[in-house]
């Protein structure tokens, strides 16, 4: 089976199949993260801007990377950029949303993104790699671009923060 | 792990067990956190999303793209192995050119010249044939589409 690296090798020749493949591994990671990202909102877009940075950006992907903390780092960085570009009154946090769209969500039992919702973008980055897509301190800290002492930090951070929230509930 | 279906999508397994290791390692959360019911509150999302559908719709907008890159990528293919096969050309031809000069000098001891000479040009033109065939068959087999292959794990 191909590995991920050369599949990007061959989308680089136009091969379909290749970027195929690669929905087909990362789809379910890669949707999610971007819906817990953005507390579920714009993540077709965001999805779709991610694969098109992929395609874009495949023939200066370095094959002796890993793709999948390539790909995590594009959907981090597109996830800032829509959190920078958000409307002030466009709440991110759920419960501060009104009308049907809100009741809609609650009922969906967004309980976990409600928690998320809270927390500060750096720490819920890390939450939601290290918690949900099961990335090592490593890991994250590459996807992240940041050194791995940060990473933990945050996590603290981050626990200490839902927690609170726990209580409080 | 299906991809196409359109189930909530929980937590990784390693979920808690990821609160729990840096519990272990930080006192003030190991204290502090209630690990467990953090968990099960981080593990009650529902993410409905059809990954699947999603999916579809990047193949779609990115397929012009696709193709333009294929047809850029079949025809650097075909230059390079078209360039290839025509570097040792020039050799070949005058190899050939000196072999049928001796046959034709054999062929034209034994038989009339006329004759000679025809059965060495039917000779020669049927080298050029096959010199033809050849290199047209140069593009049909860079057509053949490249197959998803490659050695090592998925990462």
């Amino acid at each position: 089976m191909a590995t991920d690296e050369a599949l990007v090798g061959q989308l680089v020749q136009g091969n379909e199949d290749a970027l195929r493949e690669l929905l087909r591994r990362y789809e379910r990671a890669l949707s999610s993260f971007i819906y817990r990202h953005t507390a579920g909102r714009d993540v077709e877009d965001l999805y779709q801007e991610t694969w098109l940075r992929v395609v874009r950006e495949a023939p200066r992907f370095d094959p002796t990377r890993r793709f999948s903390t390539w790909l995590f780092q594009i959907a981090v960085n597109l996830c800032r950029d829509w959190h920078r570009r958000a409307r002030p009154n466009d709440p991110t946090d759920v419960d501060d949303l009104e009308g049907p769209r809100a009741l809609e969500r609650r009922e969906a039992g967004l309980d976990a993104g409600r928690l998320l919702a809270r927390l500060p973008e750096l720490q819920r980055e890390v939450v939601i790699l290290r918690y949900y897509e099961d990335l090592s301190e490593e890991q994250a800290a590459q996807v992240l671009q940041c050194p791995k002492g940060t990473v933990k930090s945050r996590m603290h951070h981050a626990m200490a923060r839902l927690a609170e929230l726990v209580k409080e509930r | 792990m299906s991809h196409t279906d359109n189930t909530p999508n929980v937590a990784t397994p390693g979920g808690a067990r990821v609160l729990r290791e840096h519990a272990q390692e930080c006192a003030e959360c190991g204290t502090q956190v209630p690990i467990d019911r953090l968990a099960g509150l981080l593990d009650s999302t529902a993410v409905s999303i059809d990954a699947a559908a999603l999916s579809q719709r990047v193949l779609q907008r990115v397929r012009p793209e696709l193709e333009r890159r294929a047809g850029a990528a079949w025809w650097r293919r075909v230059a390079a192995a078209l360039l290839v096969a025509l570097v040792p050309l020039p050799l070949v031809v005058a190899y050939d050119a000196y072999l049928l000069q001796m046959v034709y000098g054999l062929v034209s001891a034994l038989l009339p010249s006329t004759v000679a000479a025809y059965l060495v040009l039917s000779y020669a033109a049927f080298l050029v044939l096959l010199f033809a065939t050849t290199y047209a068959a140069i593009p049909l087999v860079l057509s053949r589409p490249p197959r998803l292959a490659g050695g090592g794990a998925t990462t």
